[in-house]
């Protein structure tokens, strides 16, 4: 598929797309997260698209898993409306925040602090302690 | 000839044991009748009310020399269990996938046990997530207490590939009858409640004439409303049904969907503290968010986290693209193409969460986050950083024409 962009023309192999962005949609919605930090590794690296066109356009792509997965947990009654009203005031209210202190710190330091926070994370979830 | 002298003791004790017993019942059928009213124990509680939790002493009396259970539960709110079996028959090696589920568990069921039974839950206990709930009600002697739960409506699905594909639970099976009910509904007992600790408690002090007391801790996060306690010696002999109520006040709200209370602020903050970090990082918060809420609320199921977390990454994600738009900066055709491909997948998803247990959830969770964590990782390697940098600048470079070319409109 051809895709035009700001001028410029890409080609984007449809098929590792879909399939890549088919499997990242099944693990996100079950596990209920974005999927944003696999989306964009997905469509620069394997689909070879530069930064610039990928930012947006990824998002676009969530979106559409997330907005069915929402309504799909809705329908298996997996969606309880007071938590939800507890935890999306705070998400909004960090979305604001987060830009002022963005420029105070170093992406570089955030990212390793997320590296070894993640895989703390993930070593809980696995019963390592 | 050796080894049938050697049996020989043992056969006779087997058979004395056998008409020992049958004597015994004979004697428990006659005196039955006789002392009806009298055989039935009696309890009372301390107090009608606790707050969020709490403890409540019972004291009562029931026949001497018999073991008591004390059944407790809430009445007023039911929640969700459900259970995918894929186990293999143990007859025909076949594996059923039926996926069992109803609305109607009790959100608090709990059987509390006489004290010298603990023995009996430690032992289970060493299982680990392997333990039954059938066995273990069996090995103390629990069987005649378990009533509330046995009754409740089950719905039965057959599953297959197919349906799971199209995200359906499979057709409607037709319903069990009641002794098939009781022991599925064990088994979603244990798939509700998890542990041990939470369904079974070794609580009760029994003197030998049969009076005894039990001091029921209940935790806090438990639903509120109306709960239920009798008191059991065996299937004929139940005391009266008591009351009383758990009380909570806000902050701390009952989740019905969830099936536990909890107290609002621990979310806000956290969810708070996650989306800043999220956003720093560049990655949503959901990844930090739901292995967080398991870790620090172990009552909340992991269904009810996936899919109360997932409206919330919504709304950020809506709120970036329509940024992006405003600017022009979002490849529609792109975007779709790929998306039409997540829809199906988002489609899916959610019924497989409902499909999987705990353990298999944070199993898998667990190696995603490895992945992800990984990823990061390389993203902070200087090869990465030099190409990026500049990437970054390009992406700059276009944002800036973009809203240039916005702001000229």
């Amino acid at each position: 598929m051809k895709v035009e962009f700001w001028g410029q023309e890409f080609k984007v192999n449809m098929v590792v797309g879909c399939i890549g962005g088919f499997l990242i949609a099944v693990l996100s919605s079950m596990f209920g997260f974005g999927g944003g930090p696999f989306m964009v590794p997905l469509m620069t690296v394997a689909l070879r698209l530069p930064m610039y066109i990928v930012v947006g356009s990824s998002l676009l792509a969530i979106f559409f898993n997330t907005s069915v997965s929402t309504i799909r947990h809705y329908q298996f009654g997996n969606f309880d409306l007071i938590f939800f009203l507890a935890m999306f005031p705070a998400a909004i209210l960090g979305g604001y925040i987060a830009p002022q202190i963005a420029k105070r710190v170093s992406p570089l330091v955030v990212k390793r602090v997320a590296v070894v926070g993640l895989t703390l994370l993930a070593l809980n979830l696995l019963g390592v302690y | 000839m050796k080894k049938r002298t050697w049996i020989l003791p043992w056969v006779m004790a087997a058979a004395a044991l056998l008409f020992g017993s049958n004597t015994m019942a004979a004697d428990e059928t006659k005196a039955a009748p006789a002392g009806d009213a009298s055989a039935a124990p009696t309890i009372t509680i301390d107090k009608s009310e606790i707050s969020n939790g709490g403890v409540i002493k019972v004291t009562g009396k029931a026949p001497a020399g018999k073991p008591v259970y004390l059944e407790v539960w809430a009445e007023g709110h039911d929640v969700r269990a459900s259970r995918f079996d894929a186990e293999p028959d143990k007859d025909t090696g076949k594996r059923p996938y039926i996926f069992y589920i109803t609305g109607e568990m009790p959100a608090y069921y709990k059987i509390f046990v006489p004290k010298d039974l603990k023995k009996v839950i430690d032992e289970e206990k060493k299982l680990g997530n392997k333990w039954s709930y059938s066995k273990l009600l069996k090995d103390l002697g629990a069987d005649a207490a378990y009533s509330v739960p046995a009754k409740i409506k089950i719905d039965r699905h057959q599953s297959s590939l197919m349906a799971s594909i199209i995200g359906s639970r499979g057709p409607l099976l037709e319903a069990m009858d009641e002794k098939q009910n009781r022991g599925r509904s064990m088994q979603l007992v244990k798939a509700r409640f998890r542990s041990i600790g939470n369904v079974f408690a070794p609580e009760i002090d029994l003197k030998p004439d049969g009076s005894f007391t039990a001091e029921l801790t209940l935790r806090k996060g438990i639903a509120p409303g109306e709960y239920k306690i009798a008191a059991v010696v065996d299937k004929q002999t139940r005391s009266e049904v008591k009351t009383f109520e758990n009380k909570i006040s806000f902050p701390t709200v009952y989740l019905a969907n969830a099936g536990t209370s909890l107290n609002l602020i621990w979310p806000f903050l956290l969810t708070l503290a996650v989306a800043i970090f999220g956003v720093l990082m560049g990655a949503g918060g959901g990844f930090i968010m739901n292995p967080l809420l398991l870790a620090l609320f172990p009552a909340l199921p992991h269904t009810v986290v996936a899919g109360t977390v997932t409206p919330t990454v919504l709304f950020s994600q809506g709120s970036g693209i329509f940024n992006y738009s405003k600017i022009n900066f979002i490849s529609w055709k792109l975007g779709c193409g790929i998306g039409a491909a997540m829809l199906l997948g988002g489609f899916i998803g959610p019924k497989l969460t409902e499909m999987i247990t705990l353990a298999q959830f944070k199993f898998a969770f667990g190696w995603i986050l490895l992945i992800l964590a990984a990823l990061m990782a390389w993203q902070t390697t200087p090869g990465y950083l030099a190409s990026n940098k500049k990437e970054q600048a390009i992406l700059k470079e276009f944002k800036k024409r973009a809203e240039e070319a916005a702001k000229k409109k």
